[in-house]
């Protein structure tokens, strides 16, 4: 066994239990932190030098070597401060303009300087500071007995003092008046949160925008709604090749925003071979919704709402990137693979008197993800 | 006359300045008795030192970070859905109509000074604050150190966890980039998958149909002021907890249920802390500058109507995005009262499975306790290979969230790889059910391999590697006891579930193994003078030496 | 008879062969017999179950297919995949021109315009919104690409040069849709070549690694490989291993 320890052995002996008198001048500084953490219930047994000869060659390194981790710290630090201060940061364009060294010089000098200071730190308490094993003793489980006892009797106390359970009419009075103060905190957080998902948007039109889209007739005055680019921009049948397909937005105000966030469709231009096959599937419910060989299919996944762009022309295969749900274009946009369970609704398609795209009537299923009033 | 003067006031000055901490403090404890035994016991306070210990103040100096940086970030987000047009720096999104929101997440990462760098810091703060978590609860859960009394602070840190997954989540909608956007509407789909008020639900969060106008705003508010709160107050509360039980320490040497080994609070432990807060803020800072992360402006303002291959959440979602992406197409369709209904396909492995999950979590400690019929009071820790059936559990159901995390990605694994998409969803959908079952039963008899193992040591010795020649011609292996023997040669040390010292090297005996990755072989030993002998004199419960540390001491003079 | 004769009275590509073949077509149905003519038949009728037909495909999908190296196959598989073309430099360049000239003089088709560099007057800003609404569905945000279904891919643009990705929203080579003049002016396509432009040639002002320009995928990695793993280390260095 190593000196130190022997030494807190010893010391344990001398001090006995009942502690130490603290005016004893033979005591040193460590004898009273001894006396400190005992009296908290703590006994240190090992506390031993690194360096019992002070100022050993091998100190004096571990020494410089700290000072030099700070000094690093520091170095780098600064230069954070000038970096951050005198590098280029405006963005320009470019593969490897100095700007695009910015980010990385602030990253790679803060980094340096913060892990400098976490060296230094470690290595002065790991390597100078003395060695220390301290042993606490746990107090676990239940209180005492009587602080137990003493604890029931203050609580029973303020119960019987309050009378509650003597005073039925107090109790009572208690429940009814504070049960509706509790509501009416709570009112307002919820109540005007409530939205009716059931109720007209647009009083005009009486539809709901959980069960229909902007290529609701409604919302065009009663006229069929066009199909538009996302500049806006009307479509004619030429515009779009075969095999080709474009993303259409509702022609009403605010058609291609975000406001009409159900209503984005694709329209697809068929080769003539799986025009016919689709022709020949068509649900009773998509009967004249084609258009020669045009098909438009809401662009809003039956499953989670991503948009089911990814058109496979070749396999006729409609692809949602979000969690792989596949649409055979050729029947009826019905899924084929993934978690979807529904076909992508199909927009009844019509050409109006000046040869642009127009959306026949509205979806007649609601789009989107499933819902429990579907 | 005033030059006589002068120095003896300087002096006195001096003089004042030297004492002014101690009165200062004197000045405190007059009025708070800082002195007081219980203002002492703080700074004396025990902890155990071993490195596992330190996971969860990753999390815990992350969110120090996250609340740093976060404030930096409000100085210039705008938490608007207002249409504007982007006339900021960034050349390839000049003049575009986009959202207050995602034009300010612009602003701030290109005509903010070092404004990048501190968005990328949080960003990375977060993914490693929710990281440190998983790997915390990891640590808790293998060791059953969530046993009674620190039930209480398991429930906690679960909570603390789906509250950062929360944080996360709003976190990284608030930009309103394409890429945010599309997860905002895949919530909003599993809102909807909630049965009977799923409808009510989404209409209530987004003030109308997805997305309306108010969703930014309203998560602002939740991601800067409720949840930070919530989950600082929950910190605070989880450290009184462990604090006043005391941390749990692994059996060793001199420590047992009733008591805890390791340094004092102050100062070496608090300097230790304070070094690894300089550590993980120093990573953060490094990842930060050095790794891209979102680069939202790369995905454009969130439209409806767009949409990009690999579209991930953060990492922390992944497994239910995987649970979603691998869930079978079922979806209940019926007819009440006339009415028709459905259930969702997405309410399975999106509402109901995450809600299954977090109740086990929750439920976990007296679910075990119930089933061990085990009341007791427990601060040793247990090494994972001792309760084989807990840890085969936690192997399986780590495996199954690994499998379920990976297939949230399974697109991006198809496209390096070169795998089929569809045959990634089969390997999902099939290994997520068999997997877990292998890994329960291999992680079984790992356990009880290694339990064996440790065993034999403790009867028969350690082997030497030493062959000798019996006088009938036999060989035998000679082994070293670890302890007193009876007189057939068995060791009579007791199982005591910690490491059980399994070659020369480690007691003592040899010189001690090469460490370090570039040194190829190990020296010779050298000549020895027979077993130590404090391996044979003063075997400790497992055999080892009487204290680790003084042995640690020994190999450093 | 009568159907044989009729058929290559209404047939396009035998009519179109009626006129004389100019010179280059002439070296291009020379190249088209010796590699083509397996897969997409006689005078690029198409041979059911293998390949095509290449009758009104236009000059563009030969660029795009002989240029990337997808023509000619190597295999059937799920799609053709990019591989380094059978020939090089000039003799490649004068090679697509021959069977542009031939598979032209099948039946015509979408022709490409001039010159190397076709995104030198678009409008980043404008293609991006453009690229966003048509095409990053399938080639990601970034252009990286991504896996579409049973093994089929969209490839990487950002290694594509212009003419390569003009031919291909001309043609609609494999999976991908057609993209015509008349739905894509050759203004916006101009302004989407400018945006991939953008997007190979800009650096990544947030960091050193771009981690691949995934997003969260490679981020997750990251933070358990780099993050996790470094800090854990250092606990190992900090605190005590028993």
């Amino acid at each position: 066994m190593s000196a130190p320890t022997q030494r807190a052995e010893t010391d344990l002996t001398r001090a006995g239990e009942t502690g130490v008198d603290l005016s004893d001048p033979r005591l040193t500084r460590f004898d009273l932190v001894r006396e400190g953490a005992r009296r908290n219930g703590i006994e240190i047994v090992l506390y031993e030098p690194r360096f019992p000869v002070p100022g050993s060659r091998v100190e004096r390194r571990l020494e410089r070597v700290v000072a030099l981790l700070f000094l690093i710290a520091g170095a780098a630090g600064l230069g954070f401060v000038i970096a951050y201060i005198w590098w280029p940061w405006e963005y320009e364009f470019g593969p490897d303009s100095l700007s695009k060294f910015y980010t990385p010089v602030l990253g790679v000098t803060l980094g340096v300087s913060l892990f400098a200071v976490a060296l230094a730190l470690v290595a002065w308490v790991k390597k100078l500071l003395p060695h220390e094993i301290a042993i606490e003793e746990r107090h676990d489980g239940a209180s005492s007995d009587d602080d137990r006892q003493l604890m029931e009797a203050t609580l029973a106390n303020a119960g019987q003092e309050s009378g509650v359970s003597r005073r039925p009419l107090l109790k009572g009075a208690l429940a009814l008046g504070l049960a509706p103060v509790g509501l009416a905190v709570a009112a307002p957080l919820i109540g005007g949160l409530i939205r009716d998902p059931h109720r007209p948007m647009y009083d005009e039109v009486g539809v709901s925008r959980q069960f229909h889209t902007g290529f609701h007739p409604g919302l065009n005055g009663g006229r069929p709604v066009r199909l538009v680019r996302e500049d806006g921009t009307p479509i004619r049948p030429e515009d779009v090749s075969v095999s080709g397909q474009i993303t259409v937005f509702p022609g009403i105000p605010g058609g291609t925003t975000n406001e009409f966030a159900d209503s984005p469709t694709l329209l697809i231009h068929l080769r003539q071979a799986d025009a016919d096959e689709l022709r020949e599937n068509l649900y009773e419910l998509n009967q004249g919704s084609m258009l020669g060989n045009f098909v438009a299919y809401s662009k809003v996944c039956t499953h989670a709402g991503c948009p089911p762009s990814l058109y496979e022309q070749q396999t006729n295969r409609l692809l949602c990137p979000c969690h792989q749900s596949q649409f055979l274009i050729t029947d009826n946009a019905r899924p084929v693979f993934g978690p979807a369970t529904r076909s992508l609704a199909m927009l009844p398609l019509d050409v109006d008197e000046e040869g642009y795209f127009v959306a026949a009537s509205d979806y007649k299923v609601p789009v989107g993800p499933s819902f429990w009033e579907r | 006359m005033t030059s006589i003067v002068k120095p003896s006031r300087l002096k006195r000055r001096k003089q004042q300045l030297k004492e002014m901490p101690a009165a200062t403090g004197r000045g405190l404890d007059e009025r708070l008795q800082l002195a007081s035994p219980p203002a002492r016991s703080f700074l004396n306070k025990v902890f155990p030192d071993h490195w596992s210990f330190l996971l969860g103040e990753i999390a815990l100096w992350s969110f120090v970070v996250l609340l740093l940086t976060g404030t930096f970030l409000t100085l210039f987000f705008e938490p608007s859905m207002d249409e504007v047009t982007y006339q900021g720096s960034y050349t390839a999104l000049q003049d575009v109509e986009m959202s207050a929101a995602y034009a300010s997440t612009l602003n701030l990462s290109f005509d903010v000074r070092g404004g990048l760098f501190i968005r990328q810091m949080h960003h990375w703060a977060a993914l490693l604050f929710i990281a440190a978590i998983v790997v915390h609860m990891l640590r808790i859960f293998f060791t059953g150190a969530f046993r009674k009394p620190r039930e209480l602070n398991w429930i906690i840190g679960v909570a603390l966890f789906w509250l950062a997954f929360l944080l996360g989540f709003t976190g990284y909608s608030l930009p309103d980039d394409a890429l945010s956007g599309t997860g905002l509407r895949i919530g909003h789909a599993i809102m909807l998958a909630v049965p009977v008020i799923g409808t009510w639900l989404a209409y209530a969060l987004f003030d109308g149909p997805f997305p309306g106008e108010l969703i930014i705003s309203r998560i602002y508010i939740v991601h800067v002021f409720i949840l930070p709160l919530t989950v600082l107050g929950l910190i605070t509360l989880h450290l009184i907890i462990m604090f006043k039980q005391k941390h749990t320490q692994w059996p060793g040497p001199g420590r047992t249920n009733r008591n805890v080994v390791g340094e004092r609070f102050f100062p070496r432990y608090a300097a230790k802390q304070g070094a690894f807060f300089f550590i993980v803020f120093g990573a953060i800072a490094l990842m930060g500058g050095l790794f891209q992360i979102n680069p939202v402006w790369l995905f454009g303002p969130y439209k409806a109507a767009v949409v990009s291959v690999a579209s991930q959440p953060d990492w922390y979602v992944l497994f239910l995005e995987g649970a979603t992406r691998l869930f079978p197409a079922w979806e209940t369709r019926f007819t009440l009262f006339g009415e028709h209904y459905t259930l969702p396909n997405a309410f399975w492995p999106a509402v109901l499975f995450p809600g299954i999950v977090a109740i086990t979590m929750f439920a976990y400690p007296f679910i075990e306790a119930r089933l061990r019929k085990d009341k007791g009071i427990h601060n040793l820790l247990e090494r994972p290979r001792d309760v084989p059936k807990r840890t085969a559990f936690g192997a399986a159901a780590l495996t199954f969230y690994v499998i379920l995390t990976v297939s949230g990605a399974n697109d991006v694994v198809a496209k390096v790889f070169d795998i089929s998409l569809n045959a990634m969803t089969w390997i999902g959908r099939v290994g997520v059910i068999l997997l877990p079952a292998v890994v329960y039963l291999a992680t079984y008899r790992l356990c009880l391999g290694l339990q064996q193992h440790d065993r034999e040591v403790l009867a028969h010795g350690i082997e030497t590697g030493i062959i000798r020649r019996r006088p009938d011609g036999g060989f035998y292996e000679v082994h070293q006891p670890l302890g007193p023997t009876d007189e057939r040669g068995r060791g009579g040390l007791e199982y005591t579930g910690w490491t059980v010292p399994k070659k020369m090297n480690r007691i003592g005996a040899l010189a001690p193994a090469v460490r370090g990755f570039f040194v190829p072989l190990e020296k010779a030993a050298p000549p020895s003078p027979a077993p130590t002998r404090a391996a044979l004199e003063e075997p400790g419960p497992n055999g080892e030496r009487p204290s680790v540390e003084e042995a640690s001491s020994d190999q450093k003079e | 008879m009568l159907a044989g004769v009729l058929y290559t009275v209404f047939a396009p590509g035998l009519a179109a062969q009626d006129e004389p073949l100019s010179n280059d077509a002439q070296q291009g149905r020379a190249i088209y017999e010796q590699s083509c003519i397996s897969c997409h038949g006689n005078n690029g009728q198409g041979v059911p179950g293998r390949g095509p037909s290449l009758i009104g495909v236009g000059e563009a999908a030969v660029e795009f297919q002989v240029s990337t190296g997808r023509m000619p196959l190597a295999r059937q598989g799920a799609q053709a995949e990019p591989k380094p073309p059978v020939w090089r430099g000039e003799e490649l360049e004068r090679n697509v021109r021959y069977l542009s000239a031939y598979i032209d003089a099948l039946g015509g088709g979408p022709r490409m315009p001039a010159g190397t560099d076709l995104g030198a007057n678009g409008d980043p800003a404008v293609g991006g919104e453009l690229y966003r609404i048509n095409c990053s569905s399938c080639h990601g945000y970034s252009g990286g690409g991504g896996a579409l279904s049973a093994g089929a891919f969209a490839p990487g643009l950002l290694d594509a040069t212009d003419r390569q990705i003009w031919a291909a929203m001309l043609s609609g080579p494999q999976n991908m849709p057609v993209f015509g003049d008349n739905q894509l002016t050759p203004q916006e396509k101009a302004d989407i070549i400018a945006f991939i432009n953008t997007l190979s040639e800009d650096g990544d002002p947030g960091g050193v690694f771009n981690l691949g320009r995934f997003g969260p995928s490679t981020e997750g990695l990251a933070i358990f490989l780099v993050g996790i793993v470094g800090i854990v280390i250092a606990t190992l260095w900090i605190a005590g291993k028993s």
